[in-house]
């Protein structure tokens, strides 16, 4: 780790000159959360982080900063969100240049948090096979990579930036999770369809709609003139009720069908720790059966719900 | 409270105007008995068709949703059908995962000519609908329930 | 001398349940893996550790709260008039709000002067805080992100409260505030706190003195104000920004609200929910145009509000608490008190290249 983020400073600083900027992370104000950096001035690259910590996908910023130069630092799950934006073309290839990195896994703030105790005095934080190892002011301490890792992590189905213009470091694989926790679709799929609801119910009571699962979520590009404030038509009443905060879900759910690459921004930015990406792992489950694809894997495909087939090879449609 | 004791369950029909409406059409104008669940709603192609209607309508208490348009290659506007059967394949995928029964919601293709087809997708389904019962509720009723039973005092903050 | 009561760990629960026999009591407990504030019953699971994941504004402004309640009907003797009935909903609930800690009840003083404001006075908020009893805990652990003592509050302070609970060997002291919060307490089973009062006063001192002594951020009203104009420093610390609600959602100051009519058939409501002006949808206008169509200009507004505005107008309280909800739970981790350092480093040395 140490040679990567020397190796990442040096390509940024070879490539600043020819960009308006570069977005990469730096420590934040929690000790196990880094913050996105904006690079502009080259003093500012030696405050670059690059270690388990750097949770958020920077790729969520390039719709907003089309028009400029951006060069943006990516590990395996932003690489694919990225690919998905040229796939949709809502970014030009040649004003992006991607620092593209090898991923050990990304550390989830919250569960982290809650196995240490507290997060003050985290200093340092590295994954080693299937060992995370923290050092909370000056002592060591582990964990399993079960109880660390964010949930996206225990299904990453690549930890490298496969596309990309600069990658740094080594190649390596996904995260060797060993045990782990049941994910939601895994506890979901033990219960009756009733309790499933109430399941939903029970979890969209805390939701406060603050949205920043829409915000977060590198594809939601409507933004500003979501379905969600929208009052003709009227998709979502405005009342606390657990249904309409659940609709949202669906909508965002649907939106982003056969687009999602499961970056789990959505779940990390909920400050209520609702595990709503569950309703796209779903999704994402049947278009790979269904269409045969992943979103995000190759620059040329078009999003499966983008097209058609006459024949569509997978599709038994119901004779009555 | 609907008219048949509650025996009658909601059924909303998404019907494409220029063949399953039409098949309904001549379903009726050829007298065939048929269960009066279904509220259809007509729609200028199955393309039209939002997954989120189905959803909205799920979540607004529907205890069963059918889509109806034209057959493949047989779309008023080409290529419509096309798009929704990916569209409602996919959505078939979120439907349980909500807590909705999968065999609460299914697509068809019926023609203008159909109506004796229409007759029997409708039966069936309906009949299916009812193996399955009403639509679980939400706990808490309605969001109107929940504002005029001043549930704002909200169960967390 | 206002009243003083002791009550031990293991009587606190059984003593809490005894009180939602005549009224809700509203406490911190674990749900879903997070800490926030709800009706307490037999089956929750308390949680007293550290400052609850949301804050307990929605005991007096709930997130969504039904202003009135109306009916449509024909009208009986001309069958093309409409009439329309309304109903009042004046929240009548009597409520025990426990476990809030003092940044949280600070915040309820940001919401007094502008909801329960001399002449402007909001009915559904001043009932709310009318029928609510506010007991505050002290807190013993502050987190790295809080920063009370810097905006004008403290880890004791009883500021909005109307009793202080402060942990002692074995227990809590009770300690009455406000004359409501000593009638409350006369009333109850709880023994002397006799000469534990002294040691809850040292355990108090003790958590103050350990917070970091960094400078306040009161007083910069004209700072903040200053950089109105300053484009360049606010598209710089929004730069990361993601526009979500999120931290407005959490603050237990943040206020706005949006109207909406919910109709179902004949029947609907007016309801009141929390707005946040970091939404697009806050400040746009009828005819398409926004004034703050950008992310820079709505954080200049919720800094200056907060930092500015308010404090203008409310004798230099500002409308923050400094519990750092904000920043635990942003999604990219953006530091309020960072910006609003910079804010003011920026307008001193905007000022003193002024006087070069």
């Amino acid at each position: 780790m140490a040679s990567s983020i020397d190796d990442l400073k040096s390509a940024i600083k070879e490539a600043l000159p020819d960009l308006d900027m570069v977005i990469a992370w730096t420590a934040g104000p929690d000790p196990l959360s880094h913050t996105p950096l904006f690079i502009t001035d080259e003093a500012d690259i030696e405050r670059i982080a690059w270690d388990p910590r750097c949770s958020q996908n920077l790729a969520g910023y390039l719709t907003g900063l089309r028009g400029k130069k951006v060069g943006v630092v990516a590990k395996g799950c932003d690489a694919r969100s990225i690919v998905e934006l040229l796939q949709e073309k809502l970014i030009d290839r040649e004003d992006v240049t991607i620092f593209g990195l090898h991923c050990t896994g990304a550390v989830d703030a919250r569960t982290t948090r809650k196995a240490l105790g507290s997060s003050r005095g985290v200093e340092d934080v590295a994954i080693d096979g299937a060992t995370a190892r923290f050092t909370v002011a000056g002592e060591a301490k582990t964990l399993p990579l079960g109880e660390t890792l964010q949930q996206k992590c225990f299904t990453c189905t690549g930890a490298d930036a496969e596309v990309c213009d600069h990658f740094i470091g080594e190649h390596g694989l996904p995260p060797q999770v060993g045990e782990r926790p049941a994910s939601t679709l895994e506890e979901l799929e033990a219960m009756s369809m009733e309790e499933r609801l109430h399941f939903w119910e029970d979890q969209m009571t805390r939701c406060i709609r603050c949205y920043a699962c829409r915000s977060a979520c590198p594809l939601c590009v409507c933004q500003d003139h979501c379905a969600a404030q929208s009052r003709e038509p009227h998709w979502v009443d405005q009342t606390d009720h657990p249904r309409e905060k659940l609709m949202f879900q669906a909508i965002h759910a649907l939106h982003t069908a056969g687009r999602c690459t499961e970056c789990g921004e959505c779940e990390r930015a909920c400050p209520m720790g609702l595990p709503i990406m569950t309703l796209k792992q779903a999704l994402n489950r049947s278009i790979q059966d269904l269409f045969d694809y992943r979103a995000g894997t190759d620059p040329d495909q078009a999003p499966p719900l983008f097209e058609f087939r006459e024949e569509e090879k997978n599709i038994k449609e119901r004779e009555w | 409270m609907s008219v048949n004791e509650g025996k009658e369950l909601r059924i909303i029909g998404f019907l494409c105007n220029w063949c399953s409406y039409a098949g309904a059409d001549t379903a009726g104008v050829g007298r065939f008995a048929q269960p009066t669940d279904l509220r259809i709603v007509r729609l200028p192609c199955t393309g039209r068709i939002n997954p989120l209607f189905i959803v909205r309508a799920f979540m607004n208490g529907a205890d069963g949703v059918l889509v109806s348009g034209c057959h493949p290659r047989d779309c008023h506007y080409s290529e419509g059908n096309f798009y929704a059967r990916r569209r409602l394949e996919v959505l078939k995928a979120l439907l349980p995962v909500l807590g909705v029964d999968p065999g609460r919601f299914e697509y068809t293709w019926v023609s203008a000519s159909e109506g004796q087809r229409w007759r029997s997708v409708v039966t069936s389904f309906t009949e299916q609908v009812h193996a399955l019962g009403p639509m679980p509720g939400f706990k808490s009723g309605t969001s109107l329930d929940m504002c005029l039973c001043h549930m704002d005092q909200n169960q967390v903050l | 001398m206002l009243t003083a009561r002791y009550i031990a760990n293991d009587k606190l629960l059984p003593w809490l349940l005894s009180l939602t026999e005549t009224r809700q009591v509203l406490a911190p407990v674990q749900v879903g893996g997070q800490t926030l504030f709800a009706p307490l019953d037999a089956d929750s699971r308390l949680d007293l550790k550290g400052l609850a994941d949301a804050s307990a504004k929605a005991a007096l402004l709930p997130r969504c709260e039904t202003l009135f309640e109306f009916h449509y009907s024909k009208s009986e003797g001309v069958p093309s008039r409409t009439e329309l009935e309304l109903r009042e909903t004046l929240p009548d609930q009597e409520t025990f709000l426990f476990g809030a800690r003092p940044c949280d009840a600070k915040g309820f003083t940001v919401f007094d002067r502008v909801y329960d404001a001399g002449t402007r006075r909001d009915i559904y908020y001043c009932s709310r805080r009318d029928k609510t009893l506010v007991a505050v805990l002290a807190c013993t652990d502050p987190a790295d992100t809080c920063f009370c003592n810097r905006v004008g509050g403290g880890p004791g302070e009883t500021d909005g409260a109307d009793i202080l609970f402060t942990p002692v060997k074995g227990g809590f002291v009770v300690e009455a505030v406000t004359e409501r919060g000593d009638a409350f307490l006369l009333e109850q089973p709880l023994v002397e706190a006799e000469d534990r009062t002294e040691e809850a006063r040292k355990v108090r001192e003790a958590v103050s003195d350990a917070m970091p002594d960094e400078a306040p951020l009161v007083g910069i009203q004209s700072k903040v104000l200053e950089l109105f104009d300053d484009k360049g420093f606010w598209e710089g610390i929004t730069s990361k920004c993601l526009s979500c609600g999120a931290c407005s959602y959490l603050c237990p100051t943040c206020y706005c609200f949006n109207m909406t009519d919910e109709i179902k058939g004949d029947d609907g409501v007016r309801i009141r929910t929390w707005d946040n002006c970091m939404s697009f949808q806050f400040t746009l206008e009828g005819s398409g145009h926004n004034p703050r169509d950008g992310k820079a200009q709505r954080m200049r507004n919720r800094i200056g509000h907060k930092f500015s505005y308010y404090p203008e107008l409310h004798d230099g309280n500002l409308a923050c608490v400094g519990c750092g909800r904000c920043i635990v739970h942003c999604p990219v981790s953006m530091d309020v008190r960072a910006i609003v350092d910079q804010a003011r480093d920026r307008a001193l040395a905007k000022e003193e290249h002024v006087n070069d």
